[in-house]
């Protein structure tokens, strides 16, 4: 059957995420030529060595990979604006639909608080024993004695993980439960007992 | 010829012998534990060999440090993953219809099929028989070609052609690797730039750490390349599943029984097509950036095309499982050609073999390492050697001993974890979540590596769906420091000629080819990566 023209336009129209993969690393290669390396690099293209030569300095390779980047994008952009192609049969490929943006702000959310509880949790309960006068220590102190070392960890590692699989499963099996315990278990028997000056997630922050 | 022999037989020695004259066990367990944990994890959907290498490189150095005898057991157990993990994943294509590649997904035309019909055992046999020859004919060719292509490639490089062969490289894998070849090669130079921050070579400090501290060491290397490689993996992973909870494919359980044994009929039946797909694997692995799942493919393709009877295909016959497992097998020890000659790595498991042989010891990989320098042992003095050829034939010697193992007790391995394909990717993926977060912090001593990991692995989520391949990404990454030392000294070795790049004909060439491969291969059809 032949196709009507607006499908043929349809087929031939530029492709936004192709414009928009280009014009965002032109973006970005434009600033980090002219704003990013001037503020961030404190040698300079070229600089004069101990002996007196000139020689390339710090400032030298980052600067010709972020034109050769520059360049690039804009050939991108120019074959994405002058060249389109048809788009690929998969319409969710080569794109981030909302549905990917939806899974993401969900994914960093269950993992971030799963990181948080990690990071906090341990030294809150020194600070509310310290507080209720149950201990005079601070977290720094306690932060490779057990149990303080492993409430962070096991707790914000129980949540995160357990989050994502009863996220992703829709429903809290208990065989997702005692998995997930038994691998915090083995990861504090392999990174805390068996490996030695090795510190479990968050201690070494103390 | 006797020199070239006296260094196969250090290399040999290195391996089974402690610098004291004692029999060394150590070696031989690691590639043993190597392989068999790779079976194991590729035999799990959702999991793989370069996954697998990535999460234990970090637990091998705080176990055996990173001196230089600590490099051979932790080689051998890299090499052992590296193996096995291409030979597990065989199990949930064969008895569960679940490829955990893409790769794996070529097996199931024929394995599921076979084990459909109650020979799912006798189908595991013949992709245990393939996968190991496909491998080992792979490592035979690489033992042949590396050290000729390197010393070949040491006469006649110099900075600038080295820094030129390197551009190549990456515009080929661009090219091959992914849907979008100009994205791919965009993405392999900000993969270069990135790999700067924090470093210096001038003294100035360290560069392009926007004000945050941490970073004044610059990126972790290890959580860098973990983000992009597992951490994007398992978003992408955990994703699909939230979305397939509702929509699972159930495998049948076959209640026939059919016939198991492989006899010497079954076996010369599908030689032709072994031999084949180990051909067109090793050819495939060779080249840097191409994959297993194009070799299988073409394995299984051209198997099809040479048969008389090519209908028969896809509806259970050994030689289809022969053919894939034969092809995407022998892509593992070919893709060590580019990583031993040029330095240069050519898939992911290459990657964490560079990976480890730049965090242990003084050994490094290149062309340089097949130097055949004159043995002399000098009074007083000590012995004058290429140390580096020494370890080059050792890693030899550990592939030979994980094939022996792989050939003599793999399939037993092998055919015993129709289990493990049973472990749902929905609660594998976050353990590996918690697993690698646990790991980077514990080898980087901060939850800077944390942050840095979950970075990449958001830059790795969304390149995966943009349908850019991440590999430019990674190997420019790995190998910035290396092309901005070449082009660094290429440049000052010219006595400061901006154009030094263009005034060598063979550099000219190779920046040329680079050019073209993008320009011809931006023209051919889009069509889906994977």
């Amino acid at each position: 059957m032949p196709k009507s023209e607006p499908d043929r336009r349809k087929r031939t129209a530029p492709d936004p995420w192709d414009i928009g993969f280009g014009a965002v690393l032109l973006a970005g290669s434009l600033l980090a030529l002219f704003v990013w390396f001037p503020a961030d690099i404190r040698g300079g293209f070229f600089h004069v060595n101990a002996i007196g030569r000139s020689e390339p300095g710090d400032a030298f390779f980052p600067v010709i990979l972020a034109s050769t980047l520059a360049l690039l994008s804009a050939v991108q952009l120019a074959l994405a604006v002058l060249r389109p192609r048809p788009p690929a049969a998969d319409a969710a490929s080569g794109r981030l639909t909302a549905r990917n943006l939806r899974f993401l702000v969900i994914f960093i959310a269950i993992t971030a608080t799963g990181l948080a509880v990690m990071y906090w949790l341990g030294p809150l309960v020194v600070w509310l024993m310290r507080a209720w006068g149950l201990s005079d220590a601070e977290y720094r102190h306690l932060s490779d004695t057990a149990p303080y070392k492993y409430i962070g960890y096991v707790v914000g590692g129980f949540l995160m993980t357990l989050g994502l699989i009863v996220w992703s499963e829709g429903r809290i099996r208990r065989g997702a439960i005692v998995t997930v315990v038994v691998v915090l278990a083995m990861a504090i028997t392999i990174f805390d007992l068996l490996l030695t000056n090795v510190l479990l997630p968050p201690n070494a922050e103390f | 010829m006797e020199l070239v022999l006296e260094y196969v037989i250090r290399g040999i020695t290195e391996v089974f012998f402690t610098p004291e004259g004692v029999f060394d066990w150590l070696p031989i367990i690691m590639v043993f534990a190597g392989l068999m944990l790779g079976i194991a994890v590729g035999a799990t959907p959702g999991l793989n060999g370069p996954f697998a290498m990535a999460l234990s490189l970090p637990v091998l150095i705080w176990v055996f440090g990173v001196n230089n005898e600590a490099l051979l057991p932790i080689l051998g157990f890299l090499i052992g993953l590296m193996k096995g993990a291409t030979l597990g994943g065989a199990v949930p294509a064969i008895l569960f219809n679940t490829p955990g590649t893409p790769d794996a997904y070529l097996t199931t035309l024929d394995g599921y099929p076979m084990n459909l019909k109650g020979e799912g055992p006798k189908a595991l046999k013949i992709a245990h028989l393939s996968s190991v020859c496909g491998d080992t004919f792979s490592d035979m060719v690489l033992f042949l070609t590396a050290p000729v292509l390197a010393v070949l490639i040491e006469s006649i490089l110099d900075l600038p052609e080295k820094a030129a062969l390197i551009i190549l490289s990456l515009s080929f894998m661009a090219a091959v690797a992914g849907n979008a070849p100009l994205k791919g090669m965009m993405v392999g130079v900000l993969g270069m730039l990135l790999a700067l921050i924090g470093s210096t070579l001038s003294g100035y400090g360290p560069r392009m750490t926007l004000g945050i501290l941490e970073l004044g060491n610059g990126l972790p290397l290890s959580s860098a390349i973990l983000g992009v490689l597992i951490i994007g993996e398992v978003f992408i992973a955990i994703e699909d599943s939230a979305r397939e909870r509702l929509q699972r494919r159930n495998a049948v359980r076959s209640p026939v029984r059919g016939d198991n044994r492989l006899r010497w009929p079954d076996i010369r039946r599908i030689l032709p097509q072994i031999g084949t797909s180990a051909l067109i694997g090793t050819m495939v692995g060779a080249l840097p950036g191409i994959g297993t799942t194009l070799a299988a493919t073409l394995g299984y393709d051209v198997a099809k095309r040479l048969s008389k009877h090519p209908e028969k295909y896809g509806t259970g016959i050994p030689e289809g499982v022969a053919a894939t497992e034969a092809a995407n097998s022998a892509v593992s020890g070919a893709n060590l050609i580019p990583v031993m000659s040029l330095g240069i790595p050519g898939n992911f498991a290459a990657v964490f073999i560079i990976l480890a042989v730049e965090s242990v010891g003084d050994f490094t990989l290149g062309p340089h390492v097949f130097r055949f320098t004159e043995i002399k042992v000098i009074e007083g003095y000590g012995t004058i050697i290429n140390e580096d050829l020494v370890i080059a034939f050792a890693m030899f010697t550990l592939m030979v001993l994980a094939n022996i193992f792989n050939w003599t007790v793999g399939g037993l391995f092998l055919r015993s974890l129709g289990v493990l394909a049973r472990v749902p990717k929905s609660i594998m993926m976050p353990v590996v979540l918690l697993i690698t977060l646990t790991a980077v912090y514990a080898q980087d001593g901060g939850f800077i590596a944390i942050w840095v990991v979950m970075f990449f692995g958001l830059v790795g989520y969304v390149l995966r769906r943009l349908d850019v391949s991440i590999l430019p990404f990674v190997i420019g990454f790995l190998l910035s420091p290396r092309l901005e030392e070449l082009i660094r000294g290429g440049y000052s070795a010219s006595g400061g000629d901006a154009l030094f790049l263009l005034k060598s004909p063979l550099a000219l060439a190779f920046l040329g080819a680079a050019i073209l491969i993008l320009f011809f291969a931006g023209r051919r059809p889009q069509r889906r990566a994977g």
